[in-house]
């Protein structure tokens, strides 16, 4: 444990192991769910009975039709944002003002340690964590399907998973950034709330709400439309919007957490 | 500004909110000084230990270390030539003693750990128990340890020995002193004026952000005389050599006190003319007292000014 990365996923190591865990055990079970979806008539005929406002809420009825369409709807596009905002918010809250509120920022700030190397060493091992999670969760799916024997092409679950992560670092990153930039628990845990569930909000209500729809661009699962990529659509703009987010944040953190007071 | 010091802070100021935690504070430390910082409780030391570790950026004035200027941004670069550690340091509580240790090691690059080995015979810590279920005495041990074992140029030290047992506040001065010999430089806040007394060879005294007294210690150690209470039926005239004289009304005459530090036998001489004594006492003028002496004199010269 001679580096700040190594020692971040060592503390870290009870978080990896839970939410793991967890995310395996829902790509699991959201896989083996599929026949009673997909076979079960009652299912479609209760949600078409909701109302349109709430039909965002449980996806487009269409795509429960085929595997690829049903995981990207159901896991995708629904639950994974739900869980990967409660990590990206707790891990970056942890790593950044979490630490420094506990004192800890200013134990590593007086080692011989540049405050760029704890900015990055931090951000990798939230990199890391979060393809830990990801690539869990694609077990847990491969698992699942196995379980009930279907198969599921290996590059519309490589493409799925992929965004996912991409999902999680951007989020992640937004809320690490905020947190080195400002220094402050309230407003950074109050922003991540804000934008994690916003975005949320808006992505799902949209379908329904008119006038919500043209700002929709505006949330961060916008660029995530795992429906659509589970079909084989794939924007590269999704990428870049993720990449620049991630390359804004970033930078802007550094900037920031380079030339401030640390308490 | 002196080019020969290894330490030159130079009008550092810093404000919260507009508000002065330090002013205007100047000083440098030399190579093998053993320097004590002393105030009270938000005196601003632990900013000014903050300020020169690159905690925090100065409002105005500057902090040199080994000749680099101290910013936030570039500080860790006089890092690897720094221990340091504060009463209140937080370490990672799910590490073991060791695993943090070997994580400190680490970051100074070190491949001996002869050193190592040498301060944990000295405080004996418990080094495989998580840092969390430890005391806070030892976890000030690890805190120490982490700050010597890489035989540091110059040591920083915010509050150093608090929450050390009597037994291991011996041992942590003995330490200090251990380093003094071997020329480390030392720069250290402390509540525990005796200890500060026992290894500093210089005195910084700061007051409500300001740098109000840079003494030898020795002013402070043999400055300590006798404090020296008598009361007599007459109006007494006390030695011309007494010190902070009160003079009061006593119901059996007249009360007067002083600290006085001249000779004994002069002392002894002037009260064998004291007529009518009704009372008198002679005690140690503390080392605690003499500080109380200073910051009181030093607060009614503010306030004079």
């Amino acid at each position: 444990m001679r580096n700040l990365f190594l020692k971040t996923l060592y503390d870290k190591r009870a978080f990896i192991v839970g939410w793991g865990l967890g995310l395996g055990f829902l790509g699991y079970l959201m896989t083996i769910f599929y026949p009673a979806f997909h076979q079960d008539s009652s299912l479609d005929q209760l949600i078409r009975s909701l109302p349109p406002a709430l039909q965002g809420l449980v996806g487009n009825l269409n795509d429960l039709n085929t595997l690829p369409t049903y995981l990207g709807s159901q896991l995708f596009n629904i639950r994974i944002p739900i869980f990967i905002s409660v990590l990206s918010i707790l891990l970056s809250v942890g790593l950044t003002v979490g630490e420094e509120s506990a004192g800890l920022m200013r134990t590593l700030v007086g080692l011989p340690l540049s405050r760029t190397r704890i900015l990055m060493s931090k951000w990798w091992a939230i990199v890391t964590i979060c393809l830990i999670a990801t690539m869990l969760t694609a077990v847990g799916i491969e698992c699942g399907l196995l379980a009930i024997h279907e198969t599921l092409d290996i590059m519309v679950l490589l493409r799925l998973s992929g965004m996912m992560w991409l999902l999680a670092v951007a989020l992640a990153t937004i809320i690490f950034g905020i947190g080195l930039a400002t220094g402050r628990r309230g407003l950074t845990t109050g922003l991540g709330v804000l934008i994690a569930v916003g975005s949320f909000l808006l992505t799902t209500f949209s379908v329904s709400v008119d006038w919500l729809a043209s700002y929709e661009k505006l949330s961060i699962l916008h660029y995530f439309p795992a429906a659509d990529i589970a079909q084989g659509v794939f924007d590269p703009l999704d990428l870049i919007v993720y990449g620049a987010l991630v390359i804004v944040f970033l930078v802007g953190g550094w900037l920031f957490f380079c030339r401030r007071d640390i308490r | 500004m002196n080019t020969d010091a290894i330490v030159t802070v130079h009008d550092l100021t810093k404000h919260y909110d507009g508000v002065a935690a330090i002013e205007a504070v100047s000083f440098s430390i030399h190579k093998g000084e053993v320097v004590g910082f002393v105030g009270l409780n938000g005196a601003g030391k632990s900013t000014t230990i903050n300020l020169m570790l690159g905690f925090l950026r100065a409002t105005r004035g500057t902090v040199t270390l080994f000749g680099r200027t101290v910013l936030p941004e570039t500080a860790h670069t006089t890092h690897r030539r720094i221990g340091f550690t504060s009463g209140d340091m937080s370490l990672f509580t799910n590490l073991t003693g060791s695993q943090y240790l070997r994580f400190v090691a680490g970051r100074f690059g070190m491949r001996d750990n002869t050193r190592l080995g040498e301060l944990s015979a000295m405080f004996d810590p418990q080094l495989n128990k998580k840092i969390g279920d430890l005391s806070r005495g030892n976890k000030q041990k690890i805190a120490l340890i982490a700050a010597f074992m890489a035989s540091p140029e110059l040591v920083i030290l915010d509050e150093p020995s608090s929450g050390l047992d009597p037994l291991m506040q011996q041992t942590f001065v003995n330490l200090i002193r251990q380093e003094s010999q071997k020329g480390t430089t030392i720069f250290m806040s402390s509540h525990y004026l005796n200890e500060v007394l026992d290894v500093c060879s210089r005195i910084l005294l700061i007051q409500n952000g300001q740098l109000i007294k840079d003494i030898p210690s020795d002013a402070l150690l043999t400055g300590g005389g006798k404090a020296v209470r008598l009361v007599s039926r007459y109006e007494i005239q006390p030695p011309s050599d007494a010190q902070e004289v009160t003079r009061l009304e006593h119901p059996q005459g007249f009360e007067v006190s002083f600290v006085y530090r001249a000779s004994a036998a002069k002392l002894q001489q002037w009260l064998g003319g004291i007529p009518q004594l009704i009372d008198l006492s002679i005690t140690d003028h503390t080392v605690e007292e003499a500080f109380d002496d200073l910051y009181a004199l030093e607060t009614k010269g503010q306030k004079h000014a």
